[in-house]
């Protein structure tokens, strides 16, 4: 579900869904971690912990071994760094614009007129050549996508541009941390594989992707809850 | 007042318009200044002594009217840039000086109308503030200094010839070398004569004995609340001491010394008592990069508001500007003239300088003193010379086991969600353990 404008009232819903999917009652969780951008507004929440964290916690609780993890999303994109523990030991993410996120890929998606979930594929079925997408700026890469469609080249070589684009802006990021072996992508771009490939071509990595890349972050933070609630009953604190 | 078509800059506004933007400005300017004042003031155990500056930060107090009486008396009052205007020698020829960096959000977009857009938003406010005559105490300046520091703060002393008197004062780019040393106290020689002249009074040894005592009595408050920030169980925010400092930059010196001394004094008495000030286990974090200018408290507010206290800062607009005191050998006029100079070219670790080694060993002491978990390095969009040594300071703290997190932001508030996420998952990082 998107966060949508209203954070507290998504979250309530998201709730009300999955416990009524569930068979539960709220009162009956007893303990509740929030992340993500919204997770100061969750209004049950017991805590908050930045999805940088939880994602770090998430990806160490499917991949052991995972050090780099590369999470990108539709806001923005974080490489994050961790110990054998899950403990994060570095970090970046994009400055305030959406060129490395998520977000980029939506936009171009509706430009085309290609479902989101093709442009992977498409990417890799090249029919001349991959375009060169030379924007870093998604609102003017979009004047560029258009003049490459109004002189002909096909949809797939400009998919191509744009995730070759997409993944060279991301290992950057990358770069800024340091990339370990063992590699882990999470978030919705795992499920790009134009991008994941080429990423992987890029660092000459296979990396690990979670079955449902994108709820890896909560993965994490209801791995926080089950942590917080153990310490509280064993410090007999009342939640 | 020379005509529009003299003017090399400035834009066309007429004085309606200049009005009706000055009014938007100075609201929104009070507002911005008391929503961060009441976030402080919602700190538990906040030291009373804090009221005070609480007033004396306010861009818009009291104290134009003490100034406006100062020149109302003939007495003269002179603007400052960064932290190289000797403002002794302002003090000794009898006239104040006000430092005109500007933190204000809402000038940034009139100072864009002339200035392009890579250019930092300290600079853009800075102008835009003076093009629409919102700041007090920049109205109240006779003339100005400006420093030739980085590019746009040199080029914003061209463009505020249009509006008042500027005297650049020219800063070698190197520091180290007898050739610059000796460059720059030329430079502040010169200085010294212009103010004598613009001021109309003979700055005598006696003079300036006295406003070289006067400013280190200041130096000598502002380390007292500095070297209690390091006690382990804090007794003042980062965002509190931060305020006092730039309280300076308009207030009356002796005053301000006199205030800051009392707060000192509470601050000690907390610490003497042990009476529990602030929760201990509150990360302490320092600040370093570009000027972070009152009222822009989003970055101080963010790491604060998270859970953190902002220990100490290598900050101009903070601990820099009043660290390092005069030192003088003879009190003869050159020789106190020579040392003022020294004091603000020698121990200056700004970027503009190269090499400008010292910096990190400065940082490192700072972080061993104050027992510093972590270092946000804050970037101002546009400020070039921070940004580039983000990665030479970055690798030398990182070589010492000491988080460090660089922040891009600029003066709008688009970013602040983003921000607040980065700050809280360093914070999470450089605590031991979440849970």
């Amino acid at each position: 579900m998107l966060t949508g404008a209203d954070s507290a009232e998504s979250a309530e819903k998201v709730m009300d869904e999955t416990l009524s999917k569930a068979g539960l009652l709220l009162g009956s969780i007893e303990y509740i971690v929030s992340t993500g951008y919204g997770r100061l507004l969750v209004p049950f929440a017991n805590r908050n912990i930045t999805e940088i964290s939880c994602h770090a916690k998430g990806i160490n609780s499917l991949f052991s071994l995972a050090r780099t993890i590369l999470d990108m999303g539709g806001q923005d994109c974080k490489a994050i760094r961790c110990d054998e523990g899950g403990k994060v030991t570095n970090f970046a993410m994009n400055d305030k614009c959406a060129a490395g996120a998520g977000r980029s890929m939506e936009v171009m998606a509706r430009l085309l007129e290609v479902p989101l979930e093709d442009m992977g594929e498409r990417s890799l079925q090249t029919v001349e050549r991959p375009s060169t997408i030379s924007t870093t700026c998604v609102v003017f890469a979009k004047s560029e996508v258009i003049s490459l469609l109004h002189s002909g080249v096909h949809k797939n070589d400009i998919i191509a541009g744009l995730c070759d684009a997409l993944s060279h802006r991301v290992l950057a990021l990358l770069k800024r941390v340091g990339v370990e072996k063992e590699f882990a992508i999470a978030g919705g771009i795992a499920k790009n594989i134009g991008v994941v490939q080429r990423l992987e071509e890029k660092l000459g990595l296979r990396a690990h992707i979670a079955f449902e890349p994108q709820i890896v972050g909560a993965l994490g933070a209801a791995l926080f809850a089950k942590e917080l609630l153990e310490k509280s009953i064993k410090c007999g604190v009342d939640n | 007042m020379k005509q529009m078509k003299d003017k090399r800059y400035a834009p066309e506004l007429s004085p309606q318009d200049v009005q009706s933007i000055r009014e938007t400005v100075g609201s929104a300017s009070l507002k911005l200044m008391s929503e961060s004042i009441d976030k402080m003031k919602a700190m538990p155990n906040r030291a009373q002594g804090m009221a005070y500056f609480d007033e004396a930060a306010n861009l818009f107090s009291k104290r134009q009217d003490e100034i406006q009486a100062h020149k109302d008396a003939g007495g003269r009052v002179i603007g400052t840039f960064c932290t190289f205007v000797p403002v002794e020698l302002i003090y000794a020829a009898g006239a104040i000086p006000v430092r005109l960096d500007s933190g204000i959000y809402h000038t940034v977009d009139i100072g864009e109308e002339i200035l392009p857009n890579e250019v930092c938003p300290v600079v853009k406010s800075s102008l835009g503030t003076k093009i629409v005559q919102s700041s007090p105490y920049f109205e109240l300046c006779d003339a100005t200094i400006s420093p030739s520091t980085c590019d746009a703060k040199t080029k914003l002393g061209e463009i505020l010839e249009d509006y008042l008197p500027v005297w650049m004062i020219d800063l070698p780019r190197g520091r180290d070398t007898a050739q610059s040393k000796g460059f720059w106290v030329a430079e502040v020689f010169e200085l010294k004569k212009r103010i004598e002249k613009f001021c109309g009074q003979k700055i005598s040894r006696k003079s300036l004995k006295s406003a070289i005592e006067l400013v280190s009595q200041a130096q000598k408050a502002f380390c007292r609340l500095h070297d209690a920030r390091k006690a382990s169980m804090p007794v003042i925010m980062g965002r509190d001491a931060m305020l006092a400092i730039q309280a300076l930059f308009n207030d009356d010196i002796e005053r301000w010394t006199r205030k800051t001394e009392e707060l000192c004094n509470e601050l000690d008495e907390h610490i003497a008592m042990k009476r529990k000030g602030y929760d201990a286990e509150m990360p302490r974090m320092m600040l370093a990069g570009s000027p972070i200018i009152w009222p822009n408290w989003k970055v101080p507010n963010i790491v604060e508001e998270a859970g953190a206290i902002i220990v100490c800062d290598e900050l101009c607009s903070g601990v820099r500007g009043l660290y390092d005191p005069v030192r003088v050998d003879e009190w003869t006029m050159d020789d106190m003239l020579t040392a003022v100079a020294e004091r603000y070219l020698l121990p200056s670790t700004c970027p503009c300088f190269t090499p400008n080694d010292n910096r990190a060993n400065r940082l490192l002491q700072m972080v061993e003193d104050f027992k510093v978990q972590g270092v946000i390095y804050h970037i101002l969009r546009g400020c070039h010379t921070y940004s580039i040594e983000f990665m030479r300071i970055k690798r030398v703290l990182e070589r010492s086991n000491i988080p460090i997190h660089r922040i891009e932001t600029d003066y709008s508030q688009e970013d602040t969600g983003q921000i607040k996420t980065r700050i809280q998952a360093f914070l999470e990082m450089v605590k031991e353990s979440i849970i």
